[in-house]
């Protein structure tokens, strides 16, 4: 294969994908060109909202600022492998009641980095969670509700 | 895009195709800048699969970093205890989670430039960098690799592959402060790292070492004079307020949309201070300032 094109082997939400990428192609254009995996959002491009923000064997990253081909042999997780319509993750039921949605356009990244934190510490304090999420910017809702909504998940997942 | 087998594959490529070639980490500064057009690599060199070069190590008196170790690896890295709470600092007001998942330790030597947070510490440690090319090593202080903005002493068949410093002793502290905008995804308007080593029972200043983010151009580097100052004195008030001064004299800070110079000198002198006094109390002193 020449430099500029490559086979791309990588797992996201748990399915296996053989596809052939461009050198130039972002891992974000590959989530939502090739796979149509739309719930991921393209912000600034530039690393500076975290909208972008998908989880890479297990950690945040930000999908504007990684070649396709970087993430070779990876776990790719999206905010569509968490919960269906019928049956919601615990997240995103507490995002729903607190309303911590208000034009939803960082959310499939709040969510993602909030549950990266949950599943590392079950029990944040407030300043933990403030960090967790301190790489995504929201210009809606003033992080309060948002906070609020992470807090009443970890209970219910602790549960 | 060149995708390595390992590190000599990788020399190997480099070495027969020397011109270029743009090297990259995890590539978290490079799509920035090319979609920025600042830089247009015909060909990039992906680095990011060299899992052998993500390492931080105690090797004697010696602490070894890999050039490709991330920014989250290196806060948490057991190697580096109680004495290097200087890194954690660095990480924690460095980029946001995210960032700090996929921004090497290498990538931000190599960047070169007054963001890059890491550089006044590793300035302050007296940190040499390893370059290694297929004939071979060469070892270089870290300050005379760093020739200016985005400018480095990197042959083009060559490679970063670790900065290694010695070990601080029981009576040498390390701190670092930084001031922008907001407190998460911001480019600092002002850093400043201070090594101290002294004697706790006369409060001897036997060594220091005092680095910004900007000193007279647009790279971190070392302040000389403010260190010629303090060296080989009894650390006290009056002695920190006589180095402010001469600070105040060294810098030579310039204005642009971030900030105007007079900002950043009166802030440098701040941070110089809060690191100082930070360094004093990690030595067991008490209130310096």
């Amino acid at each position: 294969m020449s430099l500029s094109k490559h086979l791309l082997k990588f797992n996201v939400n748990g399915k296996d994908h053989a596809l052939v990428v461009e050198s130039h192609e972002r891992l974000l254009d590959v989530l939502r060109e090739r796979l149509g995996l739309k719930g991921t959002k393209e912000g600034c491009s530039t690393g500076d909202c975290g909208i972008c923000t998908v989880l890479m064997d297990g950690k945040l990253v930000n999908s504007c600022l990684i070649f396709a081909v970087q993430a070779r042999n990876k776990k790719i997780t999206t905010i569509e492998a968490l919960g269906t319509a019928e049956n919601l993750h615990p997240l995103q039921r507490a995002f729903m009641k607190w309303n911590a949605c208000q034009c939803g356009f960082c959310i499939p990244a709040m969510i993602l980095a909030s549950k990266n934190l949950l599943d590392q510490n079950p029990s944040p304090t407030d300043e933990e969670i403030r960090n967790a999420i301190s790489g995504i910017l929201c210009r809606c809702t003033g992080y309060v509700k948002i906070i609020d909504a992470v807090k009443t998940a970890a209970s219910e997942l602790r549960r | 895009m060149f995708v390595p087998e390992d590190l000599t594959d990788l020399l190997e490529y480099l070495d027969s195709h020397q011109s270029d070639v743009h090297l990259i980490a995890n590539g978290s500064d490079l799509i920035n800048r090319i979609q920025r057009r600042e830089v247009s690599p015909k060909v990039i060199a992906d680095l990011s699969g060299l899992s052998e070069l993500n390492y931080v190590r105690k090797d004697g008196e010696t602490v070894k970093i890999g050039a490709l170790t991330t920014i989250a690896d290196l806060a948490k890295s057991p190697a580096l205890g109680l004495r290097y709470e200087v890194f954690r600092e660095v990480a924690a007001k460095f980029g946001a989670p995210s960032i700090r998942n996929v921004a090497t330790v290498g990538g931000n030597i190599c960047a070169a430039s007054s963001s890059e947070d890491l550089l006044p510490v590793l300035l302050v440690l007296d940190a040499k960098v390893r370059l290694r090319s297929k004939f071979g090593e060469r070892i270089l202080p870290l300050e005379e690799f760093l020739k200016g903005k985005r400018l480095i002493d990197l042959k083009a068949n060559e490679i970063l592959i670790e900065t290694i410093f010695q070990e601080l002793d029981e009576d040498s502290a390390c701190a670092f402060e930084k001031t922008g905008m907001r407190n998460s995804l911001i480019i600092a308007l002002v850093s400043s790292a201070v090594y101290l080593r002294l004697d706790k029972n006369t409060r001897l200043v036997k060594d220091v070492r005092i680095a910004f983010n900007r000193v007279t151009g647009k790279i971190p580097e070392r302040a000389r004079l403010g260190e010629k100052t303090i060296r080989g004195k009894i650390l006290n008030p009056q002695l920190i307020e006589e180095t402010t001064s001469v600070l105040g004299n060294e810098l030579r800070l310039s204005s642009d949309f971030r900030a105007t110079s007079e900002y950043r000198h009166d802030v440098d002198c701040v941070l110089f201070k809060r690191a100082l006094g930070r360094c004093f109390t990690r030595l067991g002193g008490h209130e310096l300032v």
